[in-house]
């Protein structure tokens, strides 16, 4: 099946059976490989993306439902030369270990601020369930704090 | 960017450094005394470096821009080792980090590590022979780059990659592209420790940049032309082994290339992952098997009684004291089978083209993988070539390297590179897991009450040694323990007069192997949880009654001093708080660095809350004080997943569970929102770090909750019922 | 003419009187109709396929055992999850035979005051049928929600789990329940008295 739609802003066409997880389209067939597979079920996060602004585990999304939607990946979180404040805060808290879920924690971040600028610790440990079998939990809620007040001050 | 890769010329700058203590010392005989020798050489040797130390030209490639590309013979799998490794060159090279890019060596480069990434002694290994190799390299810029602007080497001065002389300068690189025969100088004398730039300073991650975005490769990212997907079928029962396979359905399924049917699996090659793994699942296997295994029937195994012994440590005579005594106290705990669960599953990507392999993959040891290979492929071992790439999570899961051996021969199958890798679920069942244990503590307390006379420690466990292509195996029944088992299994409270432990070594029906720190967590919770409890007795502050028991030695007076630490930095209060929190203690001391902890924890809606963690670590000189405090607050936070969460089952033969969420691990709102690391550097040179804070956490959480409820929890996972 | 009046009288009292065991007859059977519908329905209603996403607290259960949904999963304000973990951040239009996640159209939790859990079934029938609680939906509305909404139906097609084996199905056929809802809410939705 043909499916058109947006990724990182530029459209692309792919042509695979319409039930592939989305996830194996952005990394084998559209080979961008920030995105990460961890279980294929839903249940680590770390394929997370954003589709239409919302955040979902792109390893339980069928690449049909992508038609015609807009899909942004890690590589496409920042707009250009700049990182995203939440790559940044990432950054200034020395955040990443083995760095494997990194990049589904930061998108599923991204999308927490866009609908709670100023997350309360609470909101945090509501919305941000992924796993991280390195720990770095602690610095990733220092640096979700930071990466708001970034957002906030950008804005 | 070309990179003009200096000529090769074997020379040698300092005798090598090789053979393990450890290794070495396997062979010497079988007796006690010898066994318990190994033990404690064992529990306190710094780790030699195995690999080369005395060929800069493997290690470094100058570019024309003036970058210096550090091949490392250890892999990156977030423990910071890459951060180390260039902070260690930076210093000695004389140039700025940012100019230093760190790769993994591929082992056609000859730069490989005869040991294995793991045991935390990667910096520790590396800290003279990198430094030395990183000076050796400066000196022969400065002594090429001297004779080409026609000046003496002692008057050339250098800044960050630059050599200047009689007012000109040139770049490292530029001196790269004009050298051709290059001149080994020796060794020179390595910097003042205080001149050093980088090392001992909180220098962010050199990986950073990538990981944050997403361009870092691990080795399910690899990628090569022409590349297809495999999928292998992997027994989902305890013991059972592989009979046959009808696979008239798989081959018939979309995207199928080859189904490839060998002695001990089955392998199917797809044109794409999901059309490996459902043409995977569409393969009826028969499966043969002699028993239907249940957790009851392992735990069963694991008592302590059922293995087979080996004393690892004896000071006096605790066995007599304690068998005649009547008020001896004895307790058991117990840990369960856990899972390593790291995020990036195993797998590799194989390219066998005739008589040559290549294969990519997420690998700690990288000589095993390679010679693993070519053994299996009927090869030579320099006909295969093993790239490692960064690591999704290593914690031991990556020292069996299977998954490389079934990617080669898929791709020798169709000719083509085929990447193959686990599911979750497969990933789950097929781990090297970390065995439960079941350990019994006795002693008996002193005239005054206050001190304890003897203590033994009991500890079974399966094995993490035993059976690991990392432990020769002429060499097992030489040291007659697990090593790894009963890391962190030994008496550190040397004051005692009668002390002994013994290690109980069982081998399990299924993997167990290294989980970060081995032994470590479980022992360390059994032993100092019993601490606490006569401590308790005793009426001591638990502090104070581990402070009055450790000898002010070498290593007494380190471990003193963490504990001290800990309790003045943690305000350490023995008892309820007044917010209705209570603090729990515990410390260990393994691989030479000792670690304290203390936890602040309250009773939410039936659940332990952890709020607060102080860890003091004295891991002497701290190379990285930032990487240190990440993987303080990891361990601890991995940790208590481990003691708090997390629990393997097996059911009706089968390892379960298989998926995350059923398989609880710490997530966001179980970190504690506050950790306060402190280091000490009471050692000359950098000890461990990725390991040992991962030591004290289970047994302080456990000793907080007792002050709370008045309940001990003997097992791991701590539950409240 | 009396004695006509009489007969005629007599006539009609039969006639009523035959008229009225006759409804009787024909209420009873109605009524004992009604009740097997109610029964037949309430067999789907109280199973965990739907039991599942009307929880009393503000999080979902999930699986054949109904455990609180894992990861903490929130209802959030809509019942559509919250702002980074919505029920479709993994939750899509239609069962995910790949993952073994669950999926219909608008994936959501009912409402508060829709919830089901730990209440009988005349109980939980009460709660569907009162306006106040069930969002003011008429009986017909009601009927429409019942028998034609695809998260309602999915019950019926629940898919695979995650360890690929078939989720457990309402002991009563789509076909079977959907005739249930119509004959008891066109028998004026009687709730018995438990």
């Amino acid at each position: 099946m043909k499916v058109d739609f947006k990724l990182n802003q530029k459209e692309v066409n792919v042509d695979v059976d319409e039930n592939t997880p989305l996830l194996w389209v952005i990394r084998d067939v559209l080979d961008m490989k920030g995105t990460k597979f961890g279980c294929g079920k839903a249940a680590c996060g770390a394929c997370t993306v954003h589709v239409d602004g919302e955040a979902v585990r792109s390893c339980s999304f069928a690449v049909k439902f992508a038609s015609g939607k807009s899909i942004r990946t890690i590589e496409g979180l920042s707009n250009g030369e700049d990182l995203h404040p939440v790559q940044q805060a990432w950054k200034e808290e020395i955040v990443p270990q083995c760095g494997y879920c990194q990049p589904g924690f930061m998108m599923a971040t991204a999308a927490l601020l866009d609908k709670i600028p100023n997350p309360t610790d609470e909101d945090i440990d509501k919305n941000i369930v992924n796993i991280c079998r390195c720990g770095t939990y602690y610095r990733m809620r220092k640096a979700i704090h930071r990466a708001a007040e970034l957002k906030n001050e950008a804005s | 960017m070309s990179k003009k890769k200096i000529s090769r010329r074997k020379f040698l700058v300092r005798t090598s450094a090789t053979g393990g203590v450890l290794l070495g010392a396997m062979y010497f005989g079988g007796c006690g005394v010898v066994k318990r020798k190994i033990a404690g050489i064992a529990n306190t040797a710094e780790a030699p470096y195995t690999g080369n130390t005395d060929d800069p030209m493997i290690w470094f490639e100058v570019s024309p821009d003036n970058k210096i590309t550090l091949s490392s013979p250890k892999v990156e799998m977030g423990q910071g080792t890459f951060t180390g490794m260039a902070q260690l060159a930076a210093d000695e090279l004389g140039v700025d980090i940012e100019n230093i890019e760190v790769k993994h060596a591929a082992s056609d480069s000859g730069n490989i590590d005869s040991f294995a990434t793991g045991g935390s002694t990667s910096i520790m290994s590396l800290w003279v022979p990198l430094r030395e190799l990183s000076a050796t390299m400066r000196q022969m810029l400065v002594n090429h780059g001297a004779e080409l602007l026609g000046a003496e080497p002692a008057d050339v001065e250098v800044t960050k990659g630059n050599i200047t002389a009689k007012g000109k300068t040139l770049t490292y690189g530029e001196i790269a592209q004009k050298v051709t025969e290059w001149k080994v100088p020796k060794t020179p004398k390595l910097k003042n420790i205080n001149d050093y730039k980088y090392i001992g300073k909180p220098v962010p991650r050199v990986d950073l940049h990538d990981k944050v975005v997403g361009a870092s490769i691990y080795g399910i990212d690899a990628t090569m032309p022409d590349m297809l997907h495999g999928a292998v079928v992997r027994s989902t029962h305890i013991g059972s082994k592989y009979k046959r396979a009808d696979i008239s359905k798989a081959e018939k399924m979309p995207g199928v290339v080859k189904i490839v049917v060998e002695d001990d699996f089955v392998g199917v090659i797809a044109n794409s992952y999901t059309e490996a793994h459902n043409a995977k699942d569409a393969i009826q296997v028969e499966w043969e098997t002699d028993r239907e295994w249940q957790t009851e029937d392992i735990e069963k195994m694991v008592e302590v009684g059922q293995g087979k012994p080996v004393t690892i440590q004896k000071e006096g005579s605790a066995k007599r004291v304690l068998a005649n005594s009547d008020d001896v106290i004895s307790l058991a705990y117990k840990s369960p089978i856990g899972g390593h669960a790291q995020l990036e599953p195993n797998g590799a990507l194989a390219y066998v083209d005739g008589e040559k392999a290549t294969v990519m993959l997420s690998t700690q040891v990288v000589k095993i993988t390679r010679g693993e290979v070519a053994d299996r492929l009927g090869i030579s071992k320099k006909n295969v070539n093993i790239i490692p790439t960064f690591l999704g999570g290593g914690f031991g899961r990556r020292l069996h390297t299977p998954n490389a051996v079934q990617a080669a021969i898929l791709s020798k199958a169709v000719g083509k590179p085929v990447k193959c890798y686990f599911s979750r679920k497969e990933e789950f069942q097929q781990d090297t897991f970390r065995p439960p244990t079941h350990h019994v503590l006795k002693a008996k307390m002193d005239e005054s009450g206050k001190l304890i006379e003897a203590i033994e420690h009991n500890v079974s466990s399966g094995d993490v040694m035993y059976g690991s292509p990392l432990v020769p195996r002429i060499a097992q029944p030489l040291i007659g323990s697990d090593v790894g088992a009963w890391r962190g299994g030994m008496i550190q409270y040397s004051k005692i007069p009668h002390y002994r432990a013994v290690s109980w070594r069982v081998k399990l029906p299924f993997a167990t192997s290294w989980w970060r720190a081995l032994g470590l967590l479980a022992n360390t919770f059994a032993i100092e949880s019993f601490m606490d409890e006569l401590a308790v007795k005793a009426e001591m502050n638990p502090v104070e009654f581990r402070l009055a028991q450790i000898n002010d030695d070498e290593r007494g007076s380190r471990l003193k001093k963490v504990i001290e630490k800990a309790a003045e930095e943690s305000g350490f209060q023995d008892g309820v708080m007044a917010n209705g929190r209570a603090m729990g203690f515990a410390a260990s001391t393994d691989a030479n660095t000792p670690v304290a902890q203390v936890v602040e924890v309250s009773i939410e809606n039936n659940e332990i809350k952890v709020h607060k963690v102080t860890c003091v670590i004295d891991p002497g000189l701290a190379v990285n004080p930032d990487q240190i405090r990440a993987q303080c607050e990891g361990a601890i936070i991995m940790g208590m997943s481990a003691s708090m969460y997390e629990k393997m089952q097996v059911v009706n033969g089968q390892l379960t569970p298989t998926i995350y969420g059923p398989y609880r691990m710490a997530l966001m709102k179980n970190a504690p929102k506050e950790i306060n690391v402190h280091i000490l550097e009471n050692a000359e040179t950098p000890g461990a770090v990725g390991e040992p804070p991962l030591g004290p956490i289970g047994a302080a959480v456990a000793n907080a909750v007792y002050r709370i409820t008045g309940k001990r929890l003997r097992e791991m996972p701590l539950s409240l019922g | 003419m009396k004695f006509r009046s009489i007969l005629l009288m007599i006539t009609l009292l039969t006639v009523v009187m035959v008229s009225y065991n006759f409804n009787e007859v024909a209420e009873v059977q109605l009524e004992e109709q009604s009740m097997e519908a109610f029964g037949t329905m309430m067999e789907v209603v109280m199973h965990k396929r739907c039991m599942n996403c009307h929880p009393k607290g503000d999080q979902p259960r999930q699986g054949e055992d109904s455990h609180l949904h894992y990861f903490g999963v929130q209802r959030g304000e809509d019942g559509h999850g919250i702002a980074a973990l919505k029920c479709e951040t993994c939750h899509q239009k239609e069962n995910n035979l790949n993952s073994g996640v669950p999926g219909a159209p608008h994936w959501h939790l009912a409402p508060r005051s829709m919830a089901w859990e730990g209440l009988s079934r005349t109980e939980v029938a009460s709660v569907f049928m009162n306006p106040e609680t069930n969002g003011g939906k008429s009986p017909e509305e009601i009927e429409k929600h019942m028998t034609e909404d695809d998260l309602v139906l999915w019950a019926f097609e629940p898919g695979i789990g995650l360890d690929g084996v078939p989720r457990e199905k309402p002991p009563v056929s789509k076909e079977e329940f959907i005739e249930a809802v119509k004959i008891w809410i066109a028998n004026g939705a009687k709730i018995p008295s438990e």
